[in-house]
């Protein structure tokens, strides 16, 4: 099963980011995180039963989203994961950056909309996650 | 009829005293002083004639007791009595030979039988008279033939219709080569030389009967040629139609005239094919000569310059210093008139130097031989070489710049006072060689300026344009933008470098803090970029959550997020306005 985390410091997107979530049937209930330290502590507690798709914010406090995904590559369900980084605004360096991480899967920028969704429903990694209504 | 001059000597040669007394007597009527010489035989008259030379008349008469044949009497006579007239007394009976003995050298005869006193008189007085005239007469013709003769210049005498030679004198003889007999056998067309034969056989027909002189071309006998100047009269010669003429050979003459011409040819071309003006002039600037180079030079004619005063020519700013160069002629031979100006035709002006030569003495050139040649290219040049240097030290001074003056091969640097000024060091600090220098340079810099000096070292470009940084008197360092010029020598090895170190130091501040404001601005842009989409994003986040899905719960609340956020927004831009504001560059 995927889960979906979301991990940004900013409420309103949050909320905005779960309820499109849920009314694109993206997922049921997607998790919400204020803090990347908290995510870290979800996963690192979490079942390597489940897939784990991540929407990261880059630009937090205390834990960025780049330290956040040197966290993850300690962690011992690290191939279950997929992260998707969301910024308000992706300069250069960021991109260039981002080709360290094989977990990346994507960028984008904010916001994500409903169009968004349906486009990752269609990438490879994640379309398993998705069988096609009949 | 009387003499009155002297007494008159007579021989009379008579055996018959008879006949000799009765002349006597017959001479005695007609003259007061007469002395008269009996000689009796041919003998007798032979010892007078010899010892004596006085008498004036001697008188004949044909039979003599010693002599059998009056032929040979006479023919004696004539010969023993040269310049004494004879007068032969004969009897009716050899009347015939009387006449006969004329042709003899005898000046008259008389017949004893028809004899009287004024007759016989008047046959003394003629004879005495003829031989004179003829004496003087061999005389005359004597000294002529000596002219001929002895003439220093050859002459001739030629038929005047066949042209055949007559006669020639020694000097003639002399010149030509000639033998007398060989000239006799020739015709003086033999001597004439082809080219001249048609031109001299004109000149002598249209002078056929005329006196005539011409100059010609002769032949000599060993096939020389001579020219000669002839003078050619028509004569009488003996009866016969002739011309004497006179050789001149003037072919030394010709030579040198030839050699005159030639020398005085080589002298025009050098005087009208040079490219200096050559002008003769007196002391006042009257001009006697202008070479036709002036039209080269000032593109007035020789023909027209000379209408005009020299003075005329010259620059009025120039013309004082020009006649009191002028002036020194007086004293000295030779002297220069170093640079003045001349009009040209299009009344523009020439720079000219001119060597004059006072000539005045010399009877030929009479005058001040003014040599002058155009240096206004060269003057051109040398003012422009002068107004850069000029401007240079204008600019130098005019600029902050410090002029740098390195002479390579001997490694000597040289500033000027930019040194002291700009970056502090006195007199006494500096030392002028180019170690002393290369160690003002920033260590960072030194190796970079090194390598770029030799680049360009080796270079065909002889410009240097570097920036480095150059430590002052007191440490610091300030930054140069150092441009210098290389000058080569004729193996393009660099012997001196000029140039011009530029500080650069307030540029290079300014440089930095627009960088410093740059980048901060750029700091505040790229924050700010994030900070503002934050909002925007989630108003479009939430715009396309309730335009996707319409009928989602709490809409109130997302639209009080809307307005929530859209506040924000405005707040940050509101922000950064004010910053940006702050982080505008500040005029120094």
């Amino acid at each position: 099963m995927l889960k979906v985390l979301i991990i940004d410091d900013d409420d309103i997107v949050r909320l905005v980011q779960g309820k499109l979530l849920q009314n694109s049937n993206f997922t049921k209930e997607p998790i919400k995180f204020k803090r990347a330290s908290e995510a870290v502590e979800y996963l690192n507690s979490a079942s390597n039963e489940h897939h784990y798709l991540l929407m990261l914010d880059i630009n937090m406090p205390i834990m960025n989203g780049w330290e956040f995904l040197d966290e993850i590559e300690k962690m011992t369900i690290k191939e279950n994961v997929y992260v998707l980084m969301v910024s308000s605004s992706i300069d250069y360096n960021d991109k260039e950056k981002a080709k360290k991480y094989n977990k990346i899967i994507n960028f984008i920028e904010k916001p994500i909309t409903s169009k968004n969704c349906e486009q990752l429903k269609e990438l490879p990694i994640l379309k398993p996650f998705f069988p096609q209504p009949n | 009829m009387t003499y009155t001059t002297g007494v008159l000597d007579i021989l009379v040669i008579e055996d018959h005293i008879g006949d000799y007394i009765l002349i006597e007597e017959y001479l005695g009527e007609e003259h007061l002083d007469i002395k008269l010489t009996r000689a009796a035989t041919f003998q007798e008259a032979k010892d007078k004639l010899v010892n004596t030379h006085n008498y004036k008349v001697v008188l004949l008469d044909l039979s003599l007791p010693d002599v059998e044949n009056n032929e040979t009497l006479v023919k004696n006579m004539v010969s023993l009595s040269t310049n004494i007239p004879i007068i032969v007394l004969t009897g009716f009976a050899n009347k015939e030979f009387g006449v006969k003995t004329l042709s003899l050298g005898i000046s008259d005869y008389l017949l004893k039988d028809e004899l009287n006193a004024p007759q016989l008189a008047k046959s003394i007085f003629y004879s005495i008279e003829r031989k004179n005239i003829d004496l003087k007469l061999s005389e005359s013709e004597r000294k002529y033939k000596a002219l001929f003769d002895f003439s220093p210049y050859p002459m001739w005498v030629l038929d005047k219709h066949t042209l055949e030679f007559l006669k020639v004198n020694d000097a003639a003889i002399k010149l030509y080569g000639y033998s007398t007999n060989e000239f006799l056998s020739m015709t003086v067309r033999d001597l004439w030389v082809s080219e001249i034969k048609e031109e001299i056989q004109s000149i002598w027909q249209e002078n056929y009967h005329e006196k005539f002189n011409t100059s010609v071309k002769h032949l000599k006998k060993d096939g020389s040629i001579i020219h000669v100047e002839i003078l050619s009269n028509p004569i009488d010669f003996d009866g016969r139609a002739a011309r004497i003429t006179q050789i001149k050979d003037i072919t030394g003459q010709k030579d040198a005239e030839q050699a005159l011409k030639h020398s005085e040819k080589r002298f025009k071309a050098l005087v009208q094919d040079a490219s200096d003006l050559i002008m003769i002039m007196d002391f006042a600037g009257n001009l006697t000569y202008v070479s036709p180079s002036s039209k080269q030079m000032t593109g007035v004619s020789d023909i027209e310059m000379i209408k005009n005063n020299f003075f005329y020519y010259i620059h009025e700013e120039d013309l004082k210093s020009v006649k009191e160069n002028m002036l020194k002629l007086h004293e000295k031979k030779r002297i220069k008139i170093p640079i003045y100006r001349i009009k040209t035709a299009n009344n523009k002006w020439r720079y000219i130097e001119t060597i004059i030569t006072n000539l005045s003495e010399d009877p030929i050139v009479n005058g001040l031989v003014a040599n002058s040649r155009d240096i206004t290219e060269f003057i051109k040049q040398e003012n422009k070489l002068i107004d850069s240097l000029k401007r240079y030290d204008i600019v130098a001074k005019a600029t902050s710049d410090t002029i740098t003056d390195y002479d390579v091969v001997n490694d000597k640097m040289y500033y000027n006072e930019g040194l002291e000024s700009i970056f502090g060091y006195s007199k006494n600090d500096i030392e002028n060689t180019g170690a002393w220098w290369n160690e003002k340079l920033h260590p960072e810099d030194r190796e970079r300026v090194r390598s770029y000096s030799e680049d360009v070292k080796n270079a065909k470009s002889g410009n240097i344009q570097i920036e480095y940084r150059f430590r002052c008197a007191d440490g610091s360092y300030k930054y140069v933008l150092d441009r210098s010029y290389l000058i080569k020598d004729e193996k393009t090895n660099t012997v001196r470098i000029i140039g011009a170190m530029q500080d650069i130091t307030e540029i290079q501040n300014y440089i930095q803090t627009i960088e410093d404001h740059n980048s901060r601005l750029k700091d505040i842009a790229w924050t700010q970029s994030h900070v503002v989409r934050a909002p925007l994003a989630r108003i479009m986040g939430l715009v396309d959550l309730i335009q996707s899905y319409p009928n989602i719960d709490e809409q109130s609340q997302l639209l009080k997020h809307i307005n929530t956020s859209a506040r924000e927004l405005d707040d940050i831009i509101r922000n950064i306005t004010r910053k940006t504001e702050d982080a505008t560059l500040k005029p120094r």
